[in-house]
């Protein structure tokens, strides 16, 4: 199917689809958090301010990203 | 459960979990299982419904992106899947673990021993949306019950 014709068939009053785009932002969230926090300790940020940017505590961002 | 199964066993589960953490799932779903079968070296799924990995995964992400459109959220050369761990196996949802009991349930009805990929496939056949595999196999354009007759003997 392509895909405008896919998206005009997608409605946005149905719940399939919105618990969908849930699920579709989370591993967003995710990927653009992984980049990120790479970023920031490459460039020198502490787990602190990582946390802290990302309004979590230094160990949740430590248990998820360190090595 | 896993025991009943034929050589299917080794790749199905392997393939299926390949497929959640690609897509940075963090639960092992029907429509991981759907895609997984077509990882199948004897290209049973691929054959009977006229379709490759390819086609299917790329089908799994237009939904993902007409889902996100649906919502207001329009993206446009990023990728969703993020970097994802192999750590510890995932988690199946109930409607995955649905599917082997219904595989189980296929094989006994064909009088079948050992659980085998046609099974699986028989059993993914079934659903219908909201499931997320009945999402993907209507997106591709499958006609189940056509496919689940051509799979019987």
């Amino acid at each position: 199917m392509v895909e405008n014709e896919l998206a005009a068939s997608i409605r946005s009053d149905d719940p399939a689809v919105g618990l969908r785009a849930v699920g579709a932002l989370q591993r967003l969230a995710e990927q653009v958090e992984a980049r990120y926090v790479a970023l920031a300790r490459a460039q020198g940020w502490s787990w602190e301010q990582i946390g802290d940017a990302l309004g979590v505590s230094r160990q949740s961002v430590h248990a998820k990203h360190g090595k | 459960m896993f025991e009943r199964f034929d050589d299917a066993r080794q790749w199905v589960l392997s393939a299926a979990e390949q497929e959640a953490r690609r897509r940075g799932d963090r639960r092992l779903g029907t429509d991981h299982l759907l895609l997984a079968m077509f990882h199948d070296p004897k290209e049973l799924a691929a054959q009977t419904l006229g379709i490759d990995l390819e086609t299917a995964r790329t089908a799994a992400e237009a939904l993902d992106r007409a889902a996100l459109s649906a919502v207001g959220i329009h993206l446009g050369d990023q990728g969703l899947a993020p970097p994802v761990g192999a750590r510890r196996r995932l988690a199946w949802t109930s409607g995955a673990r649905a599917v082997l009991v219904l595989s189980v349930a296929e094989a006994r009805r064909t009088k079948s021993r050992r659980i085998s990929a046609r099974h699986v496939l028989l059993a993914l056949l079934t659903l219908r949306r909201p499931d997320p595999a009945g999402q993907l196999l209507e997106a591709l354009g499958v006609d189940a019950g056509q496919a689940r007759a051509g799979l019987l003997p």
